[in-house]
């Protein structure tokens, strides 16, 4: 099954040595390739989701498996919010409830205004019928089509979900959690305290089946299964075509650390609000099927255990895992409504076969809440990833994959960092007068530097000093209180972080910040997120357009990573997580370099590093400022400030206490005294 | 009554209700500040715990609307009960923290969460499959006492929960400012990293998070029982969402902030239904917690800015 | 499309489904049996309430197959449960998935349920279709039975969905003409406790007592999971009406009681048949419940010989008091059994649809009286019952029969 998670295009990219080892064991599947082998795979599925209902006539069966379709649409929806995105929506239901009642209120007798000539492009239409009223006068009957609901309810249910999103995504994950639990509440309550169109807690009548050229499809549940099927293929494709797309990358990359997608250029709100409206139009879409299914509803059909179950119905299945929160939802609504009586049927009758008085009258189902507390407590404890896990196992190491060849001398080629060299001079990087304060700790006072076109400028001083806040400043993390950034002649301060990375600034952390649970191509191509176009039609879609920017950002990430040698080749599938601390370095660097910077920041990129390492990351970085970037970089080890830097800027306390060449600073007496006379490592 | 008799008694009531809630509130926010986790087995916690009081109270004798003692007796068996469902509340927390959560130590993301979902319908279901699903007619040792003051009616019962509520919070802040344990919560809610490097032994500080929360939970279980002479297997819910709702509107990892949260609650919750009507409670609530987080993001008593840094 | 499916079902059917189908109706052949579906909500909120409604139908089945079975038929239960973890309480999608599973059993003949007209809502139609008769003991809501709505909830034409409960239709106006005619109440205030059924019979009160010209002072909801009433209480007493009606069920009607008492202490209170029963008494106690007005939708209880020895058998049997649902699904029992018992004396074979006309014509005499149908399902006697709790120490405080006093009928509408 985790076949069938992978992009078609990515399989080639798996080492053989992986591949050879289940040659031995499972000659026959493994012989086909992995790609025919997970289309093969999706197509016996569907293959047997539709014959189902042809195999195992029973009516009620087939019921519970058109319910448990509702509830794998439901969950594949927050799985975008929570699994893609990692915005824990613990009011997922309200809607559900939304897509509901919208399809309640347009196909059934609730709603009748009077007629009038209003009405009369929509009879037209044949939205409306025109019926004898109980008061004498004619009424309006709203007929809206089922087909025309599903996406009209999928798009009101997404207008609900901006609308709400848009104040509160702000917050950070447990406020939301509880304001999305609060719109939960609310949803029912609005929704029982508005009679006239829901008919509150009495329960909407007659709501219209839906209708297929002429054909109702009534009472029998075969028609909405296969509805549903439809339906969840369709959600399974969205949501695989999403997860493999720009946008899928990076809501990954804000689930795994908000910060480091924004400085990679990621637009957090409009990500966030985006997997906000997609996994709400999900649920407002099945809301319309379940409802035109029941042909009935109640505000108590959408409370707070609904939004819990389908998260248990994710956790169960794997958070994340496209394939495995559809498991997860068919098992648990499946267990409840189906197999659970016949599982206590069964228990009764071996409790008489061996006389066990308890056995006999063992009730499963009304014990099936605490069954459902249970899983979710063990699934946390044992196995968290779920059934399916959404991460694929790593591709083992060769021998010779894993022995690191040393390059010296800089990157060999760098046809792939195209750094517009620019015929300009003078300065990039303008800074003048900044101050940043946290509380009442000054962190920056009036600090001013200048980085003159393809210069590299190294920024020392003792920790605690200011460098790193001076880096966030500029890359608008920090709001600074004062003072100016000046970016190729445009100021910055202000903007947001992804809209600086827009402007070619480019940055590593000093403490790392990878996105830990994707693989290390995955968070290179993160890094090239502003410099892609492709949106959510393209992706959904796959236009040749996308499909060709896609293949071209994965063919220049892999060889953004070719560039260190074989360190990150070999390990491109592998999480970042696993990698050694060297090589989470190197790719934080090769992140930066995929977003095509004018201006890279380098904190502390050497960090950790050993000295035959560190030598060869000084001399990478050498070659890409000879390639024409420019460089800012905050280091500690003096030898490769020597090294690389053309000026040097130290800060203390700060402030900037001495600039100018290496050798001069070097022997400059403040800096001995604040900086050197304290610190044994820079000698 | 006047309009403003009413209101009057209004906010009376409000701040009865706004007492419970600040007790429950304070044990989402003890263990808030510490793990950074949102803890839904409390809602269940407290609700075990309300059975917990009860099933103490009928050890002594006491059920139902029968017995009504005064004096002595009255506070050696309120003590009992008290001291009984507070220490058992205590230790139902400190298991849940040791079996369900300590495993989860240092996983990110929502596991912890998720699983005190979990812990949450476990509570809720086993005491739904063992005692049912009736209301209890829990027992009422309190004589009826009312005093009118104005327009306004005060009973014995409120005069009760406000001074327990005041004894118990009184006693909390002077645990987490005075003593060596307390001051170790505090700086582990600060830094727990730094915290843990200075020697201070971060599970014993979680356990006693736990302990103090889940015990004040019980302290609020017995006194909802004999408050409002009722329990049964759904008071967690709505009395533990209100609670969560109050720790978050006062800045959620703040103690005074639960506290001041739990009252605002409690009287947004009576003066709301009073003004505009009961059936749009939950409406209002959750109005005015997305109001003032959307203007103060932290809360009202917050201390750092709720977006991830 | 409508071709294709015939095709699929019936190759599927005799495919497989014959097989099974086959088989059982061997099985069925050697010992005579039939079954009666029971669909109510035993998992989630309303668990407690539906194992009393079981109780007392399955005290009826349970001295029917004591006697040898009926008619020379055994009678098996089929029992579903219709409330979910996914919902926390009656769940109609489940509801209609039973529906089908009662009516995909030929060996079915009648079902007991829903408890919630939720539920029944969405399992009406399907039943129609499969011309299966259904009793409900508890669900109200007019909707279902209304010819108004017969297309939706009975498209196959018959009625399917009986009742041994009055709708919300009588219950809630006769009493509103009780406070007006007998009680001389002027002033009312409404509440409900926000479900189907106590907003139905609290909307039908309103209505009535708005035309009988007493003076709704107002109408609230409480939440049935929120402990604290004290907010409507005092927002009563402000208003200072005289007399309160709740339309709802016991989980918020215990603790309406409760806080209801001696602070708003000269006001007259009363409810439906939801503050009629043991969880009143036993969740709210005395005195709290004393002088509370509870309609049930049925002559007096008390009056019939065979309402005592019922109660003895089920507290005896089930260790609990029955309440007044457990009395109509034992009635509901009862007009199956009946129903079933007519057919077969009859020489017909016991069928559905034979059991659905039998259930139609029925004479029953029950715990309530006579029970016989109307064309769309409703029960015909209409009596509503008032009753007043008025403490009675010889018995213990829970005992319905002798803490409930019968105070007299309330009137219909003219």
């Amino acid at each position: 099954m985790a076949e069938l998670e992978e992009s078609p295009a990515s399989a080639p990219a798996r080492p053989m040595s992986g591949s050879r080892l289940r040659v031995a064991t499972l000659p026959l599947v493994a012989r086909i390739p992995p790609r025919v082998r997970s289309r093969l795979a999706v197509g016996l599925l569907a293959l047997a989701a539709l014959l189902f209902p042809l195999l195992h006539a029973n009516d009620a069966d087939i019921d519970s498996a058109a319910n448990a379709l509702a509830f794998a649409a439901l969950a594949l929806g927050l799985n975008i919010v929570v699994g893609f995105a990692g915005l824990l929506d613990l009011g997922y239901a309200a809607f559900f409830a939304i897509g509901a009642y919208a399809y309640g209120a347009a196909a059934s007798f609730q709603l009748q205004p009077e007629w009038s000539s209003f009405w009369e492009p929509f009879h037209w239409l044949d939205l409306v019928a025109r019926l004898p009223g109980p008061a004498g006068g004619d009424v309006v009957h709203f007929q809206v089509s089922f087909w025309l609901m599903l996406p009209i309810s999928a798009a009101l249910a997404a207008l609900f979900g901006v609308l709400f999103g848009a104040p509160t995504l702000r917050l950070k994950g447990d406020y939301l959690a509880i304001v999305t639990l609060g719109f939960g509440e609310i949803v029912p309550i609005v929704a029982r305290n508005m009679p006239a169109v829901t008919n509150g807690a009495m329960g909407l009548n007659g709501v219209a089946a839906p209708q297929l050229f002429g054909y109702s499809f009534g009472i029998s549940a075969t028609p909405y299964y296969y509805v549903g099927v439809g339906l969840v293929a369709l959600l399974i494709v969205t949501s695989l075509r999403l997860k493999e797309s720009r946008i899928g990358r990076a809501w990954m990359a804000i689930r795994e650390d908000e910060i480091a997608a924004a400085a990679m250029g990621v637009n957090r709100v409009r990500y966030k609000l985006l997997a906000f409206a997609i996994g709400a139009a999900f649920a407002g879409a099945t809301g319309t099927f379940y409802v035109a299914k029941l042909q009935t509803a109640t505000p108590e059909m959408f409370m707070f255990p609904v939004s819990v179950m389908v998260l248990v119905m994710i956790v169960f299945g794997g958070i994340g895992s496209v394939w495995g929160v559809v498991v997860g939802a068919l098992l648990l609504q499946m267990l409840q409504s189906w197999f659970l009586e016949d599982l206590s049927q069964w228990l009764h009758g071996l409790g008489r076969l061996i006389d066990v008085a308890w056995l006999r009258h063992v009730e499963l189902a009304s014990s099936i809440e605490l069954i459902f507390g249970v899983i979710l407590v063990v699934m946390m404890l044992y196995r968290r990833q779920g059934l399916i896990p959404a991460t694929r196992p790593m591709p083992a190491l060769s021998l010779d994959q894993q022995a690191a060849q040393i390059q010296r001398g800089g990157f060999a080629t760098l046809p792939v960092i195209s750094p517009q060299p620019s015929p300009e001079t003078g300065s990039l990087l303008a800074i003048s007068g900044l101050t940043v304060s946290f509380g009442g700790l000054v962190a920056l006072r009036e600090v001013g530097l200048v980085v003159p076109r393809h210069g590299v400028v190294a920024v020392i001083g003792p920790n605690g000093s200011g460098k790193s806040t001076l880096f966030n400043a500029v890359t608008g993390l920090v709001t600074p209180d004062r003072g100016s950034v000046v970016m190729a002649g445009r100021e910055i301060v202000g903007l947001p972080p992804h809209r600086v990375l827009e402007c070619g600034i480019a940055r590593t952390f000093q403490n790392l910040r990878l996105f830990p649970n994707l693989t290390v191509l995955e968070n290179v191509m993160i890094g090239m997120h502003a410099r892609l176009a492709s949106g959510a039609a393209g992706a959904l879609l796959r236009l040749p357009r996308t499909r060709r920017e896609e293949e071209e950002a994965r063919e220049r990430a892999l060889a953004i990573l070719a560039l260190f040698g074989n360190r990150l080749v070999p390990r491109a599938e592998h999480l970042a997580s696993s990698l050694s601390y060297a090589n989470r370095r190197r790719t934080e660097i090769a992140r930066a370099l995929a977003s095509n910077p004018t201006l890279l920041l380098l904190d502390e990129p050497t960090a950790g590093m050993n000295p035959a390492e560190t030598l060869e990351l000084a001399e990478q970085i050498k070659s890409l400022n000879n390639s024409g970037l420019t460089i800012v970089l905050i280091e500690h080890k003096l030898d490769v400030v020597v090294s690389l830097a053309d000026q040097v800027v130290v800060l203390d306390h700060g402030e900037k206490i001495a600039e100018g060449r290496p050798e001069t600073v070097r022997n400059d007496e403040e800096v001995i005294r604040a900086y050197l006379g304290r610190s044994a490592a820079f000698a | 009554m006047t309009e403003t008799g009413v209101l009057l008694q209004q906010v009376v009531n409000g701040l009865s209700l706004g007492a419970m809630y600040a007790l429950l509130a304070i044990g989402f926010t003890l263990v808030y500040g510490i793990l950074e986790l949102i803890n839904f087995a409390h809602f269940n916690v407290f609700m075990v715990a309300s059975f917990i009081g009860m099933w103490a109270l009928q050890l002594l004798g006491i059920s139902g609307q029968s017995r009504v003692l005064t004096g002595l007796a009255l506070a050696g068996s309120l003590g009992f009960a008290f001291v009984v469902t507070m220490a058992a509340a205590g230790v139902i927390g400190v298991v849940i923290e040791r079996v369900s959560l300590r495993p989860l130590r240092g996983v990110g993301g929502t596991a912890g969460m998720i699983t005190t979902i979990g812990v949450s319908y476990i509570l809720f279901n086993v005491i739904l499959l063992t005692v049912g699903a009736g209301s209890e007619n829990y027992p009422n040792p309190l004589p009826v006492h009312r005093w009118q003051l104005g327009q306004v009616v005060v009973e014995l019962k409120e005069v009760l929960i406000w001074a327990v509520s005041l004894i118990l919070m009184a006693g909390l802040h002077i645990f987490v400012s005075r003593t060596r344990l307390g001051k170790a919560m505090r700086a582990t809610a600060q830094d727990a990293e730094a915290a843990r490097m200075m020697g201070v032994d971060v599970d014993r500080v979680v356990v006693t998070a736990f302990f103090l929360g889940s015990a004040l939970a019980g302290a609020a279980a017995l006194i909802f029982g004999l408050y409002y002479n009722y329990t049964s297997f759904i008071i967690g819910y709505t009395a533990g969402l209100r609670a969560l709702t109050a720790a978050v509107l006062g800045g959620i990892g703040s103690i005074p902030g639960a506290m001041v949260g739990g009252l605002l609650i409690g009287l947004i919750e009576t003066l709301g239904g009073q003004l505009i009507a009961v059936r749009w409670t939950d409406v209002i609530i959750f109005s005015i917690l997305v109001l003032v987080l959307v203007f103060v993001p932290a809360g009202l008593f917050g201390r750092a800015a709720p977006t991830k840094s | 499309m409508l071709s294709r499916r015939a095709i699929i079902l019936s190759l599927s059917s005799a495919a497989f489904a014959g097989v099974f189908v086959g088989a059982r109706g061997r099985l069925l052949a050697a010992d005579k049996s039939v079954t009666i579906g029971i669909n109510l909500p035993f998992t989630g909120a309303d668990a407690h309430d539906a194992e009393l409604i079981k109780d007392g139908a399955m005290l009826a089945i349970d001295e029917a197959s004591a006697a040898g079975g009926v008619g020379g038929y055994k009678i098996e239960v089929m029992q579903l449960d219709d409330g979910t973890a996914t919902a926390g309480q009656y769940d109609p999608a489940q509801a209609a998935t039973n529906a089908r599973k009662m009516v995909g059993d030929d060996s079915v003949v009648a079902a007991i349920g829903p408890q919630m007209s939720g539920s029944g809502k969405a399992m009406s139609p399907i039943l129609s279709q499969g011309g299966l008769a259904t009793i409900t003991p508890s669900s109200t809501n007019p909707d279902i039975t209304n010819p108004k709505f017969a297309a939706q909830y009975r498209p196959g034409g018959k009625a399917i969905y009986f009742r041994t409960v009055t709708t919300d239709a009588y219950q809630g106006p006769n009493m509103a003409n009780y406070f007006a005619d007998t009680l001389k109440v002027k002033s009312v205030y409404v509440l409900d406790d926000s479900g189907a059924y106590g907003v139905g019979l609290a909307n039908a009160f309103e209505a009535q007592a708005k035309k009988r010209g007493i003076n709704v002072l107002g109408h609230d909801q409480l939440n049935p999971k929120e402990a604290d009433y004290t907010t409507t209480r005092t927002k009563i007493k402000q208003l200072n009406p005289d007399a309160i009606y709740y339309g709802g069920v016991a989980q918020a009607g215990v603790k309406l009681v409760k806080q209801a008492y001696d602070i708003i202490p000269n006001v007259i209170k009363a409810g439906g048949d939801g503050v009629y029963g043991a969880e009143i008494l036993k969740g709210a106690g005395f005195p709290a419940a004393q002088g509370w007005y509870a309609t049930i939708a049925a002559p007096n209880v008390l009056e019939n010989p065979d309402a005592a020895p019922f109660i003895e058998h089920f507290v005896k049997k089930y260790g609990q008091q029955p309440d007044n649902y457990s009395i109509t699904a034992y009635d509901a029992a009862l007009v199956i059994l009946d129903a079933i018992k007519r057919v077969a004396a009859s020489g017909k074979e016991v069928t559905r649809a034979a059991v659905r006309d039998a259930i139609q014509n029925s004479h029953v005499k029950t715990l309530q009286g006579e029970v016989s149908f109307d064309a769309n399902g409703d029960i015909e006697n209409r009596v509503i019952s008032v009753f007043q709790i008025t403490h009675n120490d010889k018995y213990p405080s829970d005992d319905v029969l002798h803490q409930y006093k019968y105070v007299g009928v309330a009137p219909a509408s003219s």
